[in-house]
């Protein structure tokens, strides 16, 4: 058996009859798009709708365009990009330490879980009352909201990942000499990451869909923001787009950020669980 | 048994008087019996016994993954409270990290004690030659057999170059085969590389094949209540089919393992209702001409043997 020294990367550059095969794992992805579409146009089409309850698919493709180059889309869309991602980043600058410390005290996890449990159910979105209360509408009120629904996941996820690592690793390297830090580093994090991933990928869901049933509340911009406006005008076209964008975003954020960290750790260490 | 003070400078390992329960929702339960054992430098020392008969809480008060309830344990003459680099462990499974390749699995004790890169890369490089993994130096352990996970897990602990190295039943998770290689491979390494190692497993081929000297256990509460002598081996370490074929080496595996069946049967009786025979199988004066059996009752009260 000939032995390579090279290291096995968990991404492979389809090749020939390969790269023919993953079009049409593409092609299989776009489908159900392609029959919603065309679903919708033949209801369209077939029923006798007011422009201000459905359009045609034509339609929101025009609207689409109109606000693409009018530079209005970018900057709703934009807005809300930036709030979830600072969210985000602050969500897993405070939650992953808090569910670090959670999970590696056992008493803690065991006091905690319930609690949390009782938090996760309260949804962000209950919150917004209280929030508007006290924040009022502003920028202020989303950035809670959102980070609120982010976070809790990621202390839960993450807390569950630092139990769930076997106790021989910590045993095995205290025998090799290492120290609490060490531990942290070496063992902690990187045992819990998938766990952590889980909680990331859950908290992003949850925040923005908080975040644009916040920006409805709020109208202070983004794409919630842009939808709640149009039905004002009873621009379906438009709120379609806007919906369209919502979605179509939060895959693209997913492939983008999340699916590439699960790529390098996760992945390529084996421990993912299908 | 007389409980012997062995002073702790007297080995690389002194275990002094060491009983411990463990503490369980119905009351204290006893998990070994009183034991004593000293394991000099440069030994490779294994400890044969039925399931449950405590070997395991041994080795893990050795490492200092428990406190003793009773007794003392001692390395190098400092008593043994936490886990530490001097005492390496190898576990059976579940011991190499899956995020680090090969490489740095092996390398991680010496990573740990901030080695200079360059030192580290030989003696991994080293490691990686004694223990066959050639080849596999960047890969991840989800990519590896059960045997080679266990080669790295020997390969880390051998280069992180701790005074002791506890071994917990390292092969048993491992197919037979497997095994049987497994272990002349450590045979060869140990030959190669002179380490103190306590070695604690089921099987009493394997106690007597890789032992300098076979501590036999009692079933719970675990004693030890025979220590043999095996003689030296080849200088590169010992090969099953010399081994097999070898009467004498057939013979002390064949009265180690009446040691070992006979704490079987003395559980059998028990249930019967009927006497018990001793505990400790004397192996008797029919034996003089075998290597030495050293029993709590024969042997002389400073001899630790």
């Amino acid at each position: 058996m000939a032995m390579s020294a090279t290291a096995v990367t968990a991404v492979r550059r389809p090749h020939g009859l390969l790269g023919a095969r993953r079009s049409l794992d593409n092609l299989k992805v776009l489908l159900p798009f392609a029959l919603l579409v065309a679903a919708w146009w033949a209801i369209h089409a077939t029923g006798d709708f007011a422009p201000n309850v459905l359009v045609s698919p034509l339609a929101v493709w025009r609207a689409f365009v109109h606000l693409v180059t009018h530079g209005v889309l970018a900057e709703y869309a934009s807005t809300s990009l930036t709030m979830i991602g600072i969210a985000a980043s602050i969500s897993m600058l405070i939650g992953v330490p808090i569910g670090f410390a959670v999970g590696v005290n056992r008493y803690a996890a065991h006091a905690l879980e319930g609690f949390l449990r009782f938090l996760q159910g309260i949804s962000g979105i209950a919150w917004l009352p209280l929030a508007i209360i006290w924040f009022g509408f502003s920028h202020t009120t989303t950035l809670v909201i959102v980070m609120y629904t982010l976070i809790v996941p990621i202390i839960f996820n993450t807390m569950i990942g630092v139990r769930a690592i076997p106790e021989n690793y910590t045993l095995a390297l205290r025998s090799l000499g290492a120290g609490r830090l060490r531990l942290v580093t070496d063992v902690y994090l990187p045992g819990a990451l998938p766990s952590i991933v889980v909680g990331l990928r859950l908290g992003m869901g949850y925040g923005w869909r908080a975040l644009i049933a916040a920006e409805m509340l709020v109208r202070k911009g983004g794409l919630g923001d842009l939808i709640f406006g149009a039905r004002t005008f009873g621009q379906v076209d438009r709120i379609i787009v806007g919906m369209i964008m919502i979605g179509g975003l939060y895959i693209i954020v997913d492939r983008l950020i999340v699916q590439p960290i699960e790529n390098l750790t996760v992945a390529r260490w084996g421990m993912l669980r299908k | 048994m007389a409980n012997d003070q062995i002073a702790p400078a007297q080995g690389k390992i002194v275990v002094s008087g060491f009983r411990h329960f463990f503490d369980t929702a119905d009351g204290p339960v006893q998990a070994t019996g009183v034991v004593d054992l000293a394991i000099r430098a440069g030994e490779f020392v294994t400890l044969v016994g039925p399931s449950g008969c405590g070997k395991t809480t041994l080795l893990k008060a050795i490492a200092g993954f428990i406190k003793p309830t009773e007794g003392a344990i001692f390395c190098d003459g400092r008593e043994v409270t936490r886990p530490g680099r001097d005492r390496g462990v190898v576990f059976q499974e579940l011991a190499i990290l899956p995020w680090r390749t090969v490489r740095r699995n092996i390398g991680h004790g010496l990573e740990i004690a901030r080695v200079p890169r360059a030192t580290r890369e030989r003696a991994v490089a080293r490691l990686i030659e004694l223990t066959g993994l050639v080849g596999f130096e960047d890969r991840y352990p989800h990519e590896l057999s059960g045997g080679m996970k266990q080669r790295v897990a020997v390969a880390r602990t051998w280069a992180a170059d701790p005074d002791v190295i506890l071994m917990d039943e390292p092969f048993a998770a491992v197919d037979a085969m497997t095994r049987l290689t497994l272990q002349e491979e450590l045979a060869r390494l140990c030959a190669a590389t002179r380490k103190t190692v306590f070695f604690i497993t089921h099987s009493v081929d394997e106690a007597v094949f890789l032992g300098d000297r076979v501590l036999v256990m009692t079933r719970r509460p675990g004693e030890i209540k025979a220590r043999i002598d095996i003689p030296r081996r080849a200088p590169g370490g010992r090969d099953w089919e010399s081994f097999t074929a070898d009467p004498e080496m057939q013979g002390i595996a064949e009265q180690v393992l009446k040691l070992v069946r006979a704490e079987r049967g003395a559980a059998l009786f028990a249930e019967d209702g009927v006497q018990q025979p001793a505990r400790r199988c004397d192996a008797g004066p029919q034996n003089s001409q075998r290597p030495s059996f050293e029993t709590p009752a024969s042997r002389a009260p400073q001899d630790e043997g």
